[in-house]
């Protein structure tokens, strides 16, 4: 009996010892790249499809072509619930072998982008964190691709006046926005823009805590009849904008909202009722295209993805999740390239992010032709700029609404330097790359 | 045996008066303080430091002040994420303003502040006690909070609405800001929290902590035996401020580095809430003790299966996590209603007898 003890226990010992020595063993040759995901919370319900995505392209790579250039992506993730304490918990915990931080929230962004200076870690933030970020001489390790807030505020206003901005002149624009650090991020330029072009500007603020319930945002709405209303809404805000905006009676064609307002899960809620509300989007849905039949191949169907059914691949922020990530592959592949290595570290992923080319041939050869517009970012332009495409709910889905808009760079381009310098001083000391001669 | 006080004779007032009368808990603290100033900062990681050392030591401070208020003078108070707020923008207004000014003097103002708005919501519990009181100190907080979203002077005019820590030296050494270095932080916050701990142990037993006391188990008695309430009550109101909005600085400035006025909203009041009353109200151990359940152990819980190797899906871990720090909380409070400090002074009785049980 004794004997029998004794032989459990070091079967037990072997076997913890097994478990032990695997991920150590399979640590080698591999990238570590983290995403303090958000699976729980009360943004779960957005967070889960980008999340799905952003895994699930990682994943189709590392099955179908063995990661990057032979080297597998160990993409993991870290719960956050976006709640900016255990983003930082987060945080301080992959940032020891981690090549890159995707902080998820606004929240995090700010509490993590001093930080990176010193932890030398580039922070990708795709189409959210400060616009200013776009400077890449300031915020030397912040990259938010391909698209920032303030491109966005500026293709709405684009999309809406036709092109000329003076057209909107004596009319009136009302954003109904989160009153937190992502919904007062337009503001700025929305008041640059409003002074320039006489249009009147009217903010419409939603309190945490309001977002379920906006009765008397909408009643100014009702009162103060702006021509249009844009929305810079997240989570259970856009539900709720969107049953208000029908209660009311506003028109559902001059409802616009940012790239994050765009979900079909909020729309489909509402269904037929929703038509003709439009969100600019850098991406666009492609459930044909070449890189879905992959991830639907090597993934979906082979049971390891995290969806509940595979007509969720179909959605904006599913695919948009899948760009994401490939933003982020790109980054990895083009630091491969240049440094000619295969495990990158976080400082050459930083040159790798700081030299994308996105171009036409590119985005055929990932098999995204169409998903995305092309890009290119610089030691001096985070951002990339790119355009992106007015999407329209019809009923059951959203589809492409528009050509391809572009932002007015020389009004964005001088606020942007303002904003950043202004950020460096506040920081100060704030190390500025000076290599940088664009 | 390890605990007997059998043979500690007291001589004279001075040894009976003794912040320690027993040997035994001078030892342990001792251990402990050396444990705390020494080993842990020698031995701690960067992550050990942000998020189990760091914030323990702040939210037990905060906790501390709560338990002044609720625990020993018996004022519930919904408000503390709020006066922690006000410590926080304080902090802010005063390092942006005076740029040269020590930072630990403008911690130690801006508990001033917060303490004079705490003083503000404090009068009110003259005419109103218990929940009507807590209904007041909720007003606090709302009110406080919507003047951190809206006073766009308290944030210094930023466009995100958002505070950011600069980097503050203090005798040549970074202490603050995304520069500084965590062990800096760590004996920072290990400072300042020691010396209200012990300024706080000496109140509560003193002449203010028994008038407090005596107001907490029946005020009508209190005033009888010739207390003046409405002092009693200030002092309370005052004081416990004060050390919340202590904390707050210590929160955003040596901790979090950068805020958002939604951080003070009421989670955060009721998370120091439970840390107190998990702890233990009325005591200062326990401040420490809740700390340690509810910021801690979530974080250690959360990287044990990776130690071990075990691949957890990461949301099913938090879902697993919240589960079992909301039974262990359920369970602490049917063993011991009073909390972890009364758990902690019954395994004490029961060393001091053991091993003879009578």
């Amino acid at each position: 009996m004794k004997y029998r003890v004794k032989t459990a226990l070091l079967g037990a010992a072997l076997g913890l010892g097994t478990i032990l020595a695997v991920p150590l063993a399979s640590a080698q040759e591999s990238i570590y790249a983290p995403n303090l995901s958000y699976r729980t919370g009360p943004f779960a319900a957005t967070g889960i499809p980008l999340m799905n995505g952003q895994r699930d392209y990682i994943m189709m790579l590392n099955e179908r072509d063995g990661g990057v250039n032979g080297v597998k992506i160990d993409f993991d993730e870290c719960e956050t619930g976006y709640s900016t304490e255990k983003g930082v918990e987060c945080y301080e915990k992959t940032k020891s072998k981690a090549v890159v931080t995707q902080p998820w929230s606004t929240g995090i962004t700010l509490q993590v982008l001093p930080k990176t200076n010193v932890d030398k870690i580039p922070i990708l933030a795709p189409g959210y964190g400060f616009s200013p970020m776009s400077d890449g001489k300031v915020f030397q390790w912040a990259f938010n691709p391909p698209a920032s807030y303030w491109d966005g505020a500026s293709m709405m206003l684009n999309h809406i006046s036709g092109g000329d901005l003076d057209s909107l002149k004596g009319k009136k624009v009302a954003l109904l926005h989160l009153d937190h650090p992502f919904g007062k991020e337009p503001i700025p330029l929305f008041e640059t823009l409003a002074a320039k072009h006489g249009f009147e500007f009217l903010p419409i603020p939603v309190g945490l805590k309001e977002m379920q319930n906006q009765s008397s945002q909408w009643l100014q709405v009702r009162r103060e009849k702006p021509d249009y209303v844009l929305m810079w809404g997240w989570g259970a805000m856009n539900a709720g904008a969107i049953t208000e905006a029908i209660k009311t009676r506003y028109p559902m064609d001059q409802f616009i909202g940012i790239w994050w307002s765009g979900h079909d899960g909020d729309l489909q809620a509402v269904g037929e009722k929703g038509k003709g509300y439009k969100s600019i989007s850098w991406s666009v849905p492609m459930n044909d295209a070449p890189v879905m039949a992959d991830v639907k191949k090597y993934v979906v169907d082979a049971g390891k993805s995290l969806l509940d059914k595979p007509e969720d691949m179909d959605t904006v922020f599913y695919q948009r999740g899948l760009l994401i990530s490939m933003i982020l592959v790109e980054g990895i592949r083009s630091a491969q390239n240049e440094f000619d290595t295969k495990v990158v570290t976080a400082e050459q992923l930083r040159w790798g992010l700081e030299n994308l080319k996105i171009d036409d041939a590119r985005i055929a050869e990932l098999g995204m032709t169409g998903m995305i517009a092309p890009f290119s970012t610089s030691c001096a332009d985070h951002t990339g700029h790119s355009g992106a495409w007015m999407l329209e709910w019809d009923g059951t889905k959203f589809v492409t609404a528009s050509d391809m808009l572009t932002a007015d760079q020389s009004v964005i381009k001088p606020l942007e330097a303002a904003k950043a310098a202004e950020y460096a001083t506040a920081n100060a000391p704030w190390p500025v790359n000076e290599d940088c001669k664009m | 045996m390890l605990y007997r006080i059998t043979g500690q004779f007291k001589t004279n007032y001075r040894s009976d008066y003794a912040l320690f009368p027993v040997r035994q808990d001078m030892f342990l603290l001792a251990v402990i303080l050396f444990f705390a100033w020494v080993v842990f900062p020698l031995m701690a990681s960067e992550f050990a430091f942000q998020t189990l050392l760091i914030p323990v030591l702040i939210y037990a401070l905060a906790a501390l002040g709560l338990n002044i208020l609720t625990g020993y003078a018996g004022q519930l108070s919904l408000g503390t994420g709020a006066f922690m707020g006000v410590g926080a923008y304080a902090c802010y207004k005063l390092v942006t303003i005076f740029p040269d000014l020590n930072l630990m003097l403008a911690i130690g103002f801006s508990g001033l502040f917060s303490a004079a708005i705490g003083l503000a919501f404090g009068l009110p519990s003259l005419r109103i006690k218990g929940f009507y009181l807590a209904i007041a100190t909720l007003a606090a907080q709302f009110f406080l909070v919507w003047l951190f979203e809206k006073w766009s002077w308290l944030y210094n005019y930023n466009a995100s609405g958002a505070i950011q820590v600069p980097t503050i030296d203090m005798f040549g050494i970074t202490v603050a800001g995304p520069t500084a270095s965590s062990m800096v932080q760590y004996y920072f916050v290990l400072f300042i929290v020691s010396v209200i701990t012990l300024l706080a142990i000496n109140i509560t037993r003193g002449r203010i902590g028994r008038m407090w006391k005596a107001v907490r188990d029946m005020d009508i008695a209190a005033e009888l035996v010739g207390i003046n309430l409405l002092r009693a009550k200030l002092i309370a109101f005052g004081v416990s401020s004060y050390i919340v909005g202590v904390s707050g600085a210590l929160f955003v400035f040596l901790w979090r580095g950068a805020a958002e006025p939604n951080l003070f909203d009421i989670p955060l009041s009721f998370r120091i809430l439970f840390i107190a009353i998990i702890g233990g109200l009325g005591s200062i151990l326990g401040n420490f003790l809740g700390a340690i359940l509810i910021i801690a152990l979530p974080v250690i819980l959360n990287i044990i299966p990776e130690a071990f190797g075990v691949e957890v899906d990461s949301s099913l871990l938090e879902h697993i996590n919240i589960m079992i720090i909301g039974a262990l909380i359920i369970a602490v409070l049917i063993i011991e209603p009073h909390g972890l400090a009364r758990i902690w002074a019954v395994i004490r009785e029961k060393l001091i007898i053991w091993p003879f049980p009578h």
